[in-house]
């Protein structure tokens, strides 16, 4: 069974002295499975260690039961799109394509055949025959797609692959990674978009200072989401007593009253049966004069579940 | 899809690395090192049309005329033999000599009409002829109408003394073997007669008269006349105690047989060298591209060049940020190793032996066919064989060597640097140690030693020659053993070499 996931057990790797990940277990099966972190947390050390771009210090992982310290073994199986935006300035996307494929044993025609096909897939027909230095940002984006998924790989790596798209490529891409993983094949993608990561994920694996904090099924990871009490910011007149209302609300888990006794901020389990009080309380008389959301971006998400991790 | 062996797939990186390894942008200047001997020999072959035209500019002569000319001839005989030479112009050079070798140390200066004064004075503008800065003087006489020196034990004055017993008045004293001396800046000696007398001729004793040598006779000086030791009138211009002007005339006339060019120089109107050379010479040029070969291709273009083609190859995808694309193509290290090396070598051999080769086509392309052919038909070929290969066996070992340390070493100077003086001085090295040197293998392949002539120095002799030189069998074998060595060391560090950009 093993042979069909991408396991890694106790792997560590350090920069000298920085952590890169430490002692690091985990085992993916096929779908697409997420790494999620903020920068720096690790993801691209894990990727470029599956890949074999790097070798762990410690510990041992087998990719379907190839170890990245057999390259000629193991990326006929694995296509991985790094993060580094480079490309030979000399070559075409088709020829860039093309060479790659002539390693796997491919014929020329048989090798250009499945480059444009590649290139089909990522919406890049029309510029196969432009030298890749003449690319945008997002082409090169996409030019490393098609390289990685050109020889049909069983597991594919793709670090911050939906960065620089556009909205209608993004989501053709998605569909593209959905179909893969149909097909029982691995895709193992970074993010640090943890909407994006809600859309496409069939698992997640948190990744926080170089160690897995949570792994498993989107929907776990969801629901420690929704039970995430939302933070709000309240300036009003009388706030002491706005927040004696507030108290007998059983979804209200804290309130801290501002220096100055005209603002409150409020942590609520129930966003809804928040407005619907606080709906009341002004309706009562109390004069609220404003209302601003403290933690509606990804970072605070990641401070509830990575802790004081971030 | 088949499966690719080892082998092809290393051919196939070639392959795709070719475009690297001979169109880097890094490396563009490997092509300028390859062509500059050709550009020279271009340059001296392009003279030499320039001098035959000029020198056909006149009726060549015959070559029996030039084999004729003997040194002593007039330019008269040898115009009237060999007729209007298509080169010619004289000069003159001028030269300050001493006037006599048997001249006593004694000058004579007349005044004419006499001047009435009480004070003279010598002032010295150059002391010696030599480097000497000190003027000498034994004595310092002044006469009047009759024969009695005026000067004789009167007071005297002058520049600082090199010593104590060298004063002003030594010069004044009767006895030219006490000389006045002084090295200072500005010398000067003068002595008071007492009262204004006549004066019509000043002897001065110099240096020789004292019994010194006659190089310090003073070299540039002049005497002036005075009443009232205020005012001085010049009474003996600038003129020097045995100088003089030598004027010799010189005539360089160039004659031409077709072939040969003669270059006569004569003197004084007479033939004094005749220097006749062919204006091409195959063996000299044969032997200058043995130096060259030596000396710029394998110590300084193939160096050079192989350290710019084959450090790049893995230091540029580093510095490009696209080694990883490699890393990720299903072959083995090892096989990227050696697709990289053979890009490498096949652009290293195609422009440097390709680079020697057309050089010495074009050596022999300006050359008279019939001689070209006879050299091909004897040894040529074989030469052109060995040169061939001591540039490929190179590039082997030249580009296994910086293959190792582009993958090693982030600054591709401090090996450059290190083998380049481990190469110089492989000659004062022992025996043994002189074989793990690239260059000894590679002089024991050149099949023409450097021209080198007895005067050059000793060193530079040991420098050019290998002391104990290998058979050219060994020499080889040996280069590919080196080679098979610095190419496992590479294996090693590809093996665990990994992508890190941040850190470049």
């Amino acid at each position: 069974m093993t042979e069909s996931k991408v396991a890694l057990l106790e792997v560590s790797k350090f920069y000298g002295e920085v952590l890169g990940v430490n002692r690091v277990t985990v085992e993916i099966p096929p779908g697409i499975t997420s790494l999620v972190g903020p920068n720096g947390s690790g993801k691209t050390t894990l990727m470029n260690l599956m890949s074999g771009l790097i070798h762990p210090d410690a510990g041992s992982i087998r990719m379907r039961g190839i170890s990245p310290r057999e390259p000629e073994r193991l990326m006929r199986i694995t296509g991985y799109a790094t993060q580094y935006d480079a490309a030979p300035r000399w070559s075409t996307g088709l020829s860039f394509l093309t060479a790659g494929l002539l390693l796997f044993g491919h014929d020329r025609s048989e090798a250009e055949r499945k480059a444009w096909a590649a290139l089909d897939r990522l919406g890049l027909t029309d510029a196969a025959h432009r030298k890749m230095a003449a690319y945008s940002k997002g082409m090169r984006q996409r030019v490393r797609l098609a390289q990685a998924i050109a020889h049909e790989p069983e597991i594919l790596i793709l670090d911050e692959p939906l960065n620089g798209l556009d909205p209608l490529v993004r989501a053709e891409t998605i569909a593209l990674l959905r179909e893969w993983a149909a097909m029982g094949r691995h895709v193992i993608l970074s993010s640090h978009v943890l909407q994006e990561v809600d859309l496409i994920s069939d698992q997640v694996i948190l990744i926080a200072n170089g160690m897995i904090v949570a792994e498993g099924g989107i929907r776990n990871v969801r629901e420690e989401i929704q039970e995430h009490p939302s933070q709000f910011i309240l300036r009003c007149r009388d706030a002491s007593r706005v927040a004696a209302q507030l108290f007998e609300e059983d979804h209200i888990t804290e309130i801290r009253l501002n220096d100055d006794r005209m603002g409150l901020l409020v942590l609520t389990r129930d966003r809804e049966r928040f407005s619907r009080a606080l709906g009341r309380i002004a309706g009562g008389g109390y004069k609220i004069d404003s209302l601003i959301p403290a933690d509606e971006n990804v970072d605070a998400l990641y401070e509830y579940l990575i802790g004081e991790e971030k | 899809m088949k499966q690719l062996s080892w082998w092809q797939q290393a051919r196939t990186i070639a392959r795709i690395e070719m475009r690297r390894a001979f169109f880097s942008r890094r490396a563009f200047w490997v092509y300028g090192l390859a062509l500059f001997p050709t550009v020279i020999f271009l340059g001296h072959f392009a003279q030499v049309k320039f001098q035959r035209v000029r020198l056909s500019s006149t009726e060549t002569v015959r070559p029996a005329l030039l084999d004729s000319l003997r040194e002593g001839e007039t330019e008269e005989a040898v115009l009237e033999r060999l007729g209007k030479a298509p080169v010619d112009y004289d000069w003159e050079r001028r030269q300050r000599i001493l006037d006599r070798e048997d001249a006593t140390g004694i000058t004579t200066h007349g005044i004419e009409p006499a001047v009435t004064a009480r004070y003279i004075r010598l002032n010295v503008i150059r002391p010696t002829v030599t480097a000497d800065r000190s003027a000498r003087i034994g004595e310092f006489e002044v006469y009047g109408n009759s024969g009695v020196n005026l000067a004789l034990g009167r007071p005297a004055s002058g520049s600082a003394p090199c010593s104590d017993g060298e004063g002003p008045e030594k010069a004044f004293d009767g006895d030219p073997r006490n000389i006045w001396c002084s090295g200072a800046r500005s010398k000067y000696l003068q002595v008071d007669l007492g009262e204004a007398l006549p004066v019509s001729r000043i002897v001065l004793k110099h240096a020789s008269a004292a019994g010194k040598p006659k190089e310090l006779d003073t070299g540039a000086f002049s005497i002036e006349a005075s009443t009232d030791n205020r005012r001085f009138e010049t009474v003996v211009n600038l003129t020097g105690a045995r100088l003089v002007d030598e004027i010799t005339r010189y005539r360089r006339m160039s004659y031409f047989d077709g072939k040969r060019r003669a270059d006569l120089q004569f003197v004084e109107g007479k033939l004094a060298s005749i220097d006749i050379e062919p204006l091409l010479n195959f063996e000299e040029d044969r032997s200058i591209f043995a130096g060259v070969f030596q000396l710029f291709y394998l110590r300084l273009a193939i160096f050079f060049g192989c350290l710019g083609i084959f450090m790049n190859l893995f230091r540029g995808e580093v510095l490009d940020r696209t080694l990883h694309f490699w890393f990720l193509a299903p072959a083995k290290r090892e096989v990227l190793l050696l697709g990289k090396y053979g890009a490498g070598l096949i652009a290293s051999v195609a422009i440097f032996t390709g680079g020697a080769l057309v050089c010495f086509a074009v050596l022999m392309g300006f050359h008279d066919p019939a001689e070209v052919q006879s050299y091909l038909n004897g040894a040529g070929m074989r030469h052109v064989f060995w040169y061939a290969t001591a540039a490929v066996m190179g590039c082997v070992g030249y580009g296994s060597v910086f293959l190792a340390a582009g993958l090693l070493l982030r600054n591709p100077i401090i090996p450059a640097a290190v083998l380049l003086g481990w190469e110089s001085i492989n000659s004062f090295l022992p025996e043994f140690l002189q074989k793990l040197s690239v260059l000894h293998y590679l002089q024991s392949l050149c099949p023409v030693p450097v021209p080198m002539d007895d005067s050059a120095p000793g060193l530079l002799r040991l420098l050019v020659a290998p002391a104990a030189p290998s058979s050219r069998i060994g020499a080889i074998l040996g280069l590919i053993l080196l080679t098979a060595f610095l190419l496992s060391i590479a294996a090693l560090a590809i093996r665990r070499m990994e992508v890190s950009y941040s850190t470049e």
